[in-house]
């Protein structure tokens, strides 16, 4: 798993490449409660996530809970159709803010 | 043609990578579709983990052999292991329909492997705890797309 953040503007957007499992979220949490904690607006690039997991899932969750806490804002796109479908039988797919491009989702911050 | 492998791992560290760089070998040796590939990938980590990490699911950590075949029509993966009992197929279903804040953290794996699979079964056998899923190669879409 690699993951690069940029900003745009006062958007911050996180790139996860690779996957998001049990192996990997110990790293990706520390990564993403790093920009969670200085940031209001984050997304989620997940072009070049391959494949999600539970433990992946958890990740997310607690980025969203923290940035609702916060009064911020989480958005994603570039979901796969593996990812679509964990984030489908989850309900997570409902519960984020998932959009169809980066410009759809940098919109919406 | 059948094609697989058989291993163990323990609850060390990177006990699942060692088991998902096998995967991975096997589906790029056999052209394998990736949505398949991802599928089983993701169900084998919500299993290894919860029988390798420490109180997953109230579990002792145990030793666990992962078997994989494949065939023209279909992916079956066996998962044994020695540890206390456990059905995961037989635990209640999470709530998915609670907002972000309502939402507990975790319960959801076993959720994810018995939705991801066609088939999945458990046995208890000769003290060992015997899963075995099962993604159909040429219909295994089928049930899964239909949300899209």
């Amino acid at each position: 798993m690699q993951i690069n953040t940029r900003t745009s503007n006062d958007i911050h957007i996180v790139a996860i490449a690779g996957s998001l499992d049990s192996t990997t979220s110990p790293e990706a949490q520390k990564s993403l409660d790093a920009v969670v904690a200085g940031a209001k607006k984050v997304v989620l690039d997940f072009s070049q996530l391959d494949y999600i997991s539970s433990a992946g899932l958890r990740v997310l969750l607690g980025a969203a809970k923290q940035l609702r806490a916060s009064g911020g804002k989480l958005g994603m796109f570039g979901l796969n159709q593996s990812v679509k479908e964990v984030f489908e039988i989850s309900g997570f797919a409902t519960i984020l803010s998932v959009y169809q491009s980066e410009a759809d989702a940098l919109a919406a911050m | 043609m059948r094609h697989g492998f058989r291993m163990s791992v323990g609850a060390d560290p990177g006990a699942v990578e060692k088991v998902n760089a096998a995967l991975a070998g096997l589906a790029e040796a056999n052209a394998l579709a990736p949505d398949v590939r991802r599928s089983v990938t993701v169900a084998l980590d919500e299993l290894l983990a919860n029988a390798l990490s420490h109180g997953a699911a109230g579990r002792d950590p145990c030793s666990v052999t992962v078997e994989v075949e494949l065939d023209q029509e279909r992916m079956t993966v066996t998962v044994t292991d020695d540890g206390t009992p456990f059905d995961p197929f037989g635990q209640d279903a999470p709530d998915t329909t609670l907002s972000v804040e309502e939402r507990p953290i975790g319960g959801l794996g076993l959720h994810l492997v018995g939705q991801l699979m066609d088939k999945v079964s458990y046995q208890r056998r000769d003290g060992h705890n015997v899963v075995v899923l099962v993604k159909e190669l040429v219909n295994g879409k089928t049930q899964t797309s239909e949300n899209d």
